[in-house]
């Protein structure tokens, strides 16, 4: 190598870089080097450092180095072991993205494109929606004003990598050399190297993650304590310990036998009422039996912990919770050998416009809402005391529509300017709220039929909004990416929740209260403290747009599910995923626990109600954490409607479970 | 708008003549290339930017399929003006445009406000409604017409799945889905009644025609044979019943859509039963023995339908008959079944297993026979039929022996068959013996025996579908008929017509002669069944062959 080449190229790569000075120096030194005798420095006759020197000033700016660069390590990576294979395509995403977008940074749009288009078929089937929303980021600008293309270049990627294949990696770097690659590598790819055996394949829930900032906030977050328990003096609470420490407090309240007498004649008429409606929802007392001795074993294995409502709740009437109570006295133990009975509301003559169903919490009444802005209610046990024919009114019954007063069958409800997203039924039935893409909120009474307030608040259309456990509080989000705590009598929220990085699609409250979940277009799912306001948990692991939760009614667990189908049950103390459920394939629209928390019940668009051992597959990741067991999945039941996708689900307070959804002509 | 299908190659999906299109269209005329060039990327991302909010809006309205109106909604959500005109439903029509290679535009007639006008009213749409069903009752999902039709298959493959995966660590019980459809279970119903009323002889013929023919029964067959090893079990005091039955199998059987193969262990005890069953019916007024010939024809058939894919069904049967003759403790009742049964099986069969039992059997009826020593009248009849059979399916088997050689012609066109049952049934033999009242039932009797011996098609033939159809057979009618006419007195009738095949034997005996030569265990087996029989066995001997032989 002749050093005035050496130089040359020096020369040029400062000046390209803007370095002026340093190139003036630089050819003040080399003038004053040929003039005199001063010794060079060495780094003209190291053949190593030349030719370091030389790649740089050559192809700094060549957009084929890219290509050549990730294909070669492409095919090395496709070439190596099976047995450390899957661990060093892990790499291949990030590189792949990051090239890309380095591509589009240098503004080589053109190649760009032709690379992205070339190697985007290795990355489909796990990042398609990522993506898709890559692909039109054209122009240097584009980098800077999506989210998505600058939270990657600002994070990192964590990938769990065995010593020997990081050490294979490392030396396939090095020995062509592909100081590109390498640099790529190093710039985005944190590794956390382990010892021994590779992991296998199936197990990298977590071996790609995210680091930097958004990472490290998280595992911050989730360092929060938080109390998942009940609230102390529950209804469960107090059912147990009328049923099972009956003795107990018969002891303990001595001194006021008339009460106890009041109470033992109304549990008698209770047992009398408790005979008839069993019959009537084809129950056995049997299986209410062993359903007290298993909710005792529960509470004596593991009791729960309770904790304090950190909000005001409503008191409840005595009428309604005597009602709760009798339901929870009658509930169905539901377990994997008992399955429940699905009751499946079907809305015909939808032409397309159902947005979202509701049911309320007995199954009696159901709301529909429509992209024509309305709302229409149908009391189901009305409708089943007008006789069967109501019921199996079809297209054909349209005078049937129209009942005895010459009206329909339903309450349309009429007051929003947009569609509706979203309806909930207050617990006791007597209130819907409906959310709408005009940013409105609004509450209606089901026995006036009216409108009586609008909640204005949010900036953007409001996708979904869910009212709490104990009722009065309601919570809502929507596209502007806050969540939001509401109270009936007051037109402003209580709380805003501000943090998720794209829309927030679905909003989930906790049994206690003291929690809501909140499911985003970013691909995560928050656990926000209602009191304070505060984010508590970060769930990362979904790959695409969460669009429904659930909680276990015991407060320990969380189920989402997304628009790819995949459910994730997640561990609320530990933020972890217990087990992905595996199954649908299409949109997962809704999901439910069952009273007990036995069994997971979810509505998929692939129209399908599918239900899931949650014991076993929770039972199993103890067992897996010493052995390794990977196989988590447990699907018990597939029930395919005809051609309906399921909007709804709820499991009533004897654990019946309701489905609804609207018939949709098949494709073909 | 015009889209690149070769995007590899350009910056953009979006050409830059979309651009300068767009440009032209809201009054920028002077746009210069370079400026399209560079506004194409930004174009594409701001459409997918508009498509990914579209999308959100079409998962929020709970669809898998994007509208007009997701747009709209994606572009109010970016406070941008919607797009006016394709919010009316169903998909938009693009038509292309002649000369330009992926020009398109939207179908928009022109509509004239006269024709709107007067056209009638459209129908009012359909208000919604909510129908209610069981999805699942119990987690069994009930087959009603709301629910999607059940997979009976796809049921049990989804539990070993199940089973393979969680090993003994569930406990899924399985529903019993076995769909018998409505009509099928009250055909099975009618089927049964019409069996066992036996009340209406004709219907009951018009239900063993659909039974041999009808070809959706297959899911009825178990029920059929269960149905059929009850009644036999029951019934075997009630002979119509067992005949009913056994003409049910023989449908069954004849059906050539079922495949009764996995059934037929169930329902081979029951034919047997009918066959060797020591009391079958009332003793005295039901004709029992009609049942047992029919059976064995069963039985014969059979073994000649599923011999070959169950080799032992044939062992074991001869084996059971075999033992209920050999058994001289067993009912004469049951030796003649066991006899018929196996003379149905063929003459190898016969050969085998009778024929060298023939002696020591014979002298254990001989008593029997006897009208001296036999004072009951019905053991003795008894025993003149099963001695009838035996010598029957004898003199079949040495008939068949004779007969085997293929260059012997059948003589029998010619010859006029009504003739036959009444010669045959005057046999010398039987009125020499003298038994008692066999002047009524020897007629009977032999009929049954010629019956079954002749399977060939003769147009004035009794019906008998399941001969056992054995070609040789055809020329035993000449041959036997002239063998009783030379023993009896001879009917004018026939005299011509024996005269006739006489002469035609006599131009064969050339050919007979040499095989017959060859074939000396024939004959030394003739000998010996003559021993045994006298000149009861002489008509089942050809003529020619009785000629040389005598």
């Amino acid at each position: 190598m002749d050093p005035e080449q050496v130089d040359e190229f020096v020369m040029g790569y400062l000046k390209k870089k803007g370095f002026n000075s340093a190139a003036k120096q630089l050819q003040e030194a080399l003038h004053h080097n040929n003039g005199g005798t001063f010794n060079s420095t060495d780094y003209h006759n190291d053949p190593e450092l030349t030719k370091l020197i030389r790649s740089f000033s050559q192809s700094e700016n060549d957009p084929t180095r890219y290509r050549d660069g990730y294909s070669k390590l492409r095919s090395w990576a496709y070439n190596s072991l099976d047995l450390y294979k899957h661990e060093l395509l892990r790499v291949m995403y990030p590189v792949f993205i990051h090239c890309y977008m380095d591509l589009v940074g240098k503004g080589h749009t053109r190649e760009a494109r032709a690379f992205f288009n070339s190697f985007r078929k290795d990355h489909e089937m796990i990042h398609l929606r990522d993506l898709q929303k890559l692909e039109g980021v054209l122009v240097p600008s584009h980098l800077e004003e999506m989210e998505f293309a600058r939270s990657l270049r600002q994070s990192k990627v964590n990938i769990k990598i065995c010593q020997y294949s990081y050490d294979l990696l490392l030396q396939y770097l090095h020995r062509t050399e592909s100081t590109l690659m390498l640099g790529i590598i190093n710039e985005h790819i944190n590794f956390q190297v382990y010892s021994g055996q590779p992991n296998s394949s199936s197990d990298d829930i977590d071996a790609v993650t995210i680091v930097g900032s958004f990472q490290e906030t998280a595992d911050h977050i989730n360092q929060k304590e938080i109390q998942w328990g009940l609230l102390e003096d529950s209804l469960e609470d107090r059912l147990e310990k009328t049923g099972s420490l009956l003795s107990d407090s018969e002891k303990g309240q001595g001194e006021s036998k008339d009460g106890d007498v009041d109470d033992s004649k109304k549990r008698s008429n209770e047992i009398g009422k408790q005979g008839s409606s069993l019959k009537k929802l084809k129950k056995d007392k049997a299986g209410n039996a062993t359903a007290k001795v298993a909710r005792q074993e529960t509470s004596i294995v593991s009791p729960a912990p309770r904790v304090k409502p950190e909000l005001a709740l409503p008191v409840m009437s005595t009428d309604v919770e005597e009602s709760i109570l009798e339901d929870l006295r009658n509930r169905v133990q539901l377990s994997s050998v008992a399955m429940p009975s699905v009751s499946f509301y079907t809305f015909v003559n939808t032409h397309n416009g159902l947005n979202c169903a509701s049911i309320s919490h007995d199954g009696s009444l159901v709301a529909g809402g429509f992209s024509d802005s309305s709302i229409k209610v149908w009391n189901m046990a009305k409708i089943g005391q007008a006789g069967s024919g109501a019921l199996q009114g079809e297209s054909d019954t349209n005078d049937q529509n129209v009942g005895p007063n010459g009206r329909r069958n339903y309450t349309l409800l009429l007051g929003h300017s947009g569609p509706v997203y979203s309806a909930t039924f207050s617990p006791p039935g007597d209130f819907v709220l409906s959310s709408s893409a005009d940013t409105t909120i609004r509450l209606w009474s089901t026995q006036l039929n009216a409108n009586l307030v609008c909640y204005k608040g949010h900036n953007y259309p409001v996708w979904d909004v869910q009212f709490s456990p104990f009722g009065h509080y309601f919570a809502s989000c929507s596209h502007d990416r806050t969540a939001r705590i509401w109270s009936m009598d007051r037109v402003q929220p209580l709380r805003i929740m501000a943090g998720h990085l794209s829309d927030v699609d679905c909003v989930q409250w906790h049994p206690n209260c003291n929690y809501i979940a909140t499911g985003s277009s970013d691909k995560t799912v928050r656990l926000w403290d209602v009191q304070t306001g505060e984010c508590v948990r970060i769930f990362i692991g979904h790959r695409s747009m969460v669009l429904s939760l659930a909680m276990s009614p015991d407060g320990r667990y969380m189920a989402s599910g997304d628009e790819d189908g995949t459910i994730m049950m997640w561990d609320l103390s530990t933020a972890r995923c217990i087990t992905p459920l595996m199954g649908h394939n299409s949109c997962v629209w809704s999901l439910s626990y069952s009273g007990e928390g036995s069994l997971l019940a979810s509505g998929s668009a692939d129209c399908t109600v599918k239900l899931w051992d949650v014991t076993s597959s929770t039972k199993l990741t103890k067992a897996e954490e010493k052995n390794g067991n990977t196989n988590r999945l447990r699907s018990l039941r597939t029930f395919p409607t005809k051609s309906t996708p399921v909007h709804a689900l709820r499991f009533s307070r004897r654990n019946l479970l309701f489905a609804a959804g609207a018939l949709s002509k098949p494709a073909s | 708008m015009q889209l690149a299908v070769e995007g590899e190659e350009k910056m953009s999906i979006v050409p830059k003549e979309t651009i300068e299109v767009i440009a032209q269209s809201i009054g920028i005329t002077n746009l210069s290339p370079e400026a399209a060039l560079m506004l194409a990327p930004d174009v594409e991302y701001r459409v997918r930017e508009i498509m990914q909010e579209a999308i959100k809006c079409m998962r929020h309205s709970k669809r898998t399929t994007l509208t007009a109106s997701d747009v709209d909604g994606a572009l109010n959500l970016r406070n941008l003006e919607p797009i006016y005109g394709f919010g009316s439903g169903g998909p938009i029509r693009f038509r292309k445009a002649i000369g330009h290679r992926d020009l398109f535009y939207t179908d928009d007639r022109e509509v004239d406000f006269k024709d709107v006008i007067e056209a009638p009213l459209p129908k009012a749409p359909l208000d919604t409604e909510i129908v209610c069903h069981w999805l699942a009752i119990e987690g069994v999902q009930p087959a009603i017409p709301e629910n999607a039709p059940l997979e009976v298959i796809r049921a049990p493959a989804e539990n070993q799945i199940y089973q393979q995966k969680d090993g003994p660590l569930i406990d899924i019980r399985l529903p019993v889905k076995h769909v018998l459809s409505k009509e099928l279970q009250l055909y099975f119903q009618k089927i049964a009644e019409l069996t066992l009323s036996k009340s209406n002889p004709s219907l009951f013929k018009e239900a063993l025609v659909s039974l041999a023919s009808d070809s959706g029964l297959h899911p009825l067959v178990p029920y059929f044979t269960n149905f059929i090893a009850d009644e036999v079990s029951r019934g075997l005091n009630d002979f119509l019943l067992l005949f009913n039955l056994m003409h049910v199998v023989r449908s069954l059987l004849q059906n050539p859509h079922i495949h009764i193969e996995p059934y037929l262990h169930q329902l081979m005890p029951s034919v047997v039963t009918c066959l060797v069953s020591r009391k079958l019916g009332n003793r005295f007024a039901d004709n029992h023995w009609d049942l047992r010939d029919f059976t064995a024809n069963l039985v014969a058939l059979i073994c000649k339908r599923f011999g070959n894919t169950y080799i032992t069904l044939q062992s074991r049967l001869t084996k059971t008959l075999v033992n209920a003759l050999l058994d001289p403790k067993k009912a004469l009742t049951q030796h003649y079944g066991a006899i018929q049964g196996l003379a149905a099986l063929g003459h190898n069969v016969v050969r085998l297993l009778v024929l060298s039992n023939l002696e020591p059997y014979l002298s254990l009826l001989e008593p029997e026979l006897d009208a001296e020593k036999q004072k009951n009248q019905m053991k003795s009849y008894e025993a003149w039929r099963v001695y009838g059979a035996i010598l029957r399916a004898a003199g079949l088997c040495i008939h068949d022996r004779l007969k085997i050689f293929p260059t012997l012609p059948s003589p029998s066109p010619s010859f006029p068959s009504k003739g036959k049952g009444k010669v045959i049934s005057t046999e010398p033999n039987k009125r020499k013996l003298g038994v008692d009242s066999s002047e009524n039932r020897s007629p009977h009797k032999r009929l049954i025996a010629t019956d079954g011996s002749d399977g060939g098609p003769s147009p004035m033939q009794v019906d008998r579908p399941t001969g056992d159809a054995n070609p040789p057979q055809n020329s035993v009618r000449p041959s036997s008929s002239e063998q009783a006419s030379d023993g009896n007195a001879p009917e004018s009738r026939n005299a011509k017509e024996k005269d006739d095949s006489k002469g035609r034997a006599i131009t064969r005996k050339a050919i007979l002669d040499q095989i017959w030569k060859d074939d000396l265990d024939s004959g030394r087996l003739l000998v010996k069944l003559h021993q045994l029989y006298g000149d009861r066995i002489l008509p089942f001997i050809p003529s020619t062959e009785m000629s040389l032989f005598l």
